[in-house]
């Protein structure tokens, strides 16, 4: 026996719901517009400087690379720097994180705590933390990768504690059932969930770290910044051209090694 | 003797919603319950506040003479093993490595977080994956494994903790009829061969008159009927799965003319 059902009638639609985004939209635009006249931002200004710029940049057409081993031992320290700054950030992250972690934090408190700590690193810039570092400690790298493992602590730690907080809630209970305490539900349920995207994390970290340590050196922490500082104070440009395609270059090879790593873990 | 005992259990979510309203019934132990009702009568919810996953808005829940608390929730869960819908394995993590995680609440953290268990632990597993007969598929990873497998691993996982209870909360919801025939078949042997009591939500109305000793029905938060499988009438199904407000549900008697 087929079933015999009525079909429905069609009936109006209850109301719409009310979309505000144009309204939202219209806010932005005129917010935008007024800070352009508050600010008397000009764009004819940029038109004009679009030449001179153009002067300036060409000052760098011939780089200079007799100094090429004593760039890339700078380069070296730099990397140094950058390194030791991500598995000082990497140490503390891994940490706080799961203390930061809405679903995984063990207590309320914990978590405030976890999170206004790691707020506080991220709040610090590290070119001023490297300031103080080398007041505190001197001039040199260690007080460099202090700096970016401060600052960026506050950052990686945030990251793992969203991701760590996307874990689907039923791999959580699923470990929680057995009755595993908060490190094991940490372990086991966490870390392996958001390896990936954790991974990910760390080496974007890395990368802005070796960017970053370049920087550092203007502040007397070391390695090719205070190298290309020095080259610009004497209007050196083909040294300058020459350190700069250096950083770019080690830039790049991190960039592809760290695609290279994520495909490999998949 | 009972095993899980369950008073005047009433639950009301932060919403508003008011899934259980006065729960009282005893479980014997070795046995095997199903819990029947449709979507939203509250069958997971109970289920989940035998294992603390929930915490009652009032009355208590006791498992084997415990009751259910916050200072003794993970004392009493290592006896409580749960078997979900969706698996709920780590994903990324290796078949055994999921079934150790039923050993974690018997060992300190300082071994187990880095990856650490003892060859008891380890003869644990092995024999917890022979039961479910999944030896050969033990280092790959968990989400390799088909659902039907995955559902195994979960149970394998339950086994590992030596528990007194199983839950199974929709075991075989997500999964193909062979390997839901599969999955309940286990559970029941489970059950008769080592004694553990077993309390399984479903769907299926022939699974449940096929495996259950007794079969406990809801509704809207409600116990509307208790009794053996051998009970459960035409009757007490439409009282089971009846929808308020629809005085003729055709739905209903098609449903229940096919179960």
């Amino acid at each position: 026996m087929k079933p015999t059902q009525a079909v429905p009638s069609a009936t109006a639609l209850p109301p719409k719901p009310r979309n505000l985004f144009p309204v939202w939209l219209a806010t932005v635009l005129a917010v935008l517009w007024l800070i352009v006249r508050d600010l008397e931002i000009s764009f004819e200004t940029l038109a004009y400087g679009v030449a001179d710029m153009g002067e300036y940049f060409s000052r760098y057409r011939e780089p200079d690379f007799s100094n090429l081993s004593r760039y890339m031992e700078l380069m070296g320290v730099t990397l140094a720097t950058a390194l030791w700054g991500t598995v000082f950030a990497l140490v503390v992250a891994f940490f706080l994180a799961p203390l930061a972690a809405r679903n995984f934090t063990p207590h309320p408190l914990a978590y405030r705590a976890a999170r206004e700590a790691l707020n506080f690193m991220r709040a610090m810039p590290d070119l001023l933390l490297a300031l103080i570092f080398v007041a505190a400690l001197g001039l040199g790298p260690l007080p460099g990768a202090l700096a970016l493992g401060v600052h960026t602590a506050g950052f990686l730690g945030k990251f793992f504690a969203e991701s760590l907080e996307r874990v689907d809630q039923g791999v959580y209970e699923g470990v929680a059932a057995t009755g595993a305490n908060f490190p094991q539900r940490v372990m086991y349920a966490g870390w392996p969930s958001i390896l990936r995207e954790a991974l990910g994390y760390v080496l974007y970290i890395l990368d802005r770290n070796v960017r970053m340590a370049s920087v550092l050196g203007l502040v007397g922490a070391g390695g090719i910044g205070l190298a290309l500082h020095d080259t610009l104070r004497l209007f050196d440009y083909g040294q300058s051209a020459a350190l700069i395609l250096v950083i770019l270059a080690t830039i790049l090879i991190i960039d592809y090694a760290s695609a290279w790593l994520r495909r490999r873990l998949g | 003797m009972s095993t899980i005992s369950i008073e005047s259990v009433t639950k009301r979510f932060p919403n508003g919603f008011e899934a259980l309203k006065g729960i009282n019934t005893e479980i014997a132990a070795g046995s095997f319950t199903v819990i029947l009702g449709p979507s939203g009568a509250g069958k997971s919810t109970l289920l989940r506040l035998m294992n603390g996953l929930e915490t009652p808005t009032g009355g208590s829940v006791s498992i084997a003479g415990e009751t259910l608390g916050k200072a003794n929730l993970r004392k009493v869960r290592v006896h409580v093993a749960m078997v979900f819908q969706q698996f709920n394995l780590v994903e990324r993590l290796s078949v055994a490595t999921n079934v150790l995680t039923g050993r974690l609440a018997q060992r300190s953290w300082f071994g187990s977080v880095f990856y650490l268990f003892r060859n008891e632990d380890m003869d644990i597993t092995r024999e917890a994956l022979a039961r479910v007969g999944l030896t050969d598929k033990a280092w790959s990873r968990a989400d390799k494994l088909s659902g039907g497998q995955q559902q195994r691993v979960g149970i394998a996982r339950a086994l590992a903790q030596r528990p007194k209870v199983i839950l199974a909360d929709e075991p075989v919801a997500s999964l193909d009829p062979v390997s839901s025939e599969e999955i309940m078949g286990l559970l029941r042997e489970i059950c008769d061969r080592d004694g553990i009591t077993i309390v399984v939500n479903l769907h299926q109305v022939d699974l449940a008159k096929r495996f259950a000793d007794r079969i406990i029905g809801m509704n809207s938060g409600r116990v509307v009927f208790d009794g053996a499988s051998a009970e459960l009438s035409p009757q007490a199904l439409r009282t089971i799965y009846q929808r308020e407000g629809i005085e003729h549900d055709n739905s209903l008697d098609l449903a229940l003319a096919y179960a």
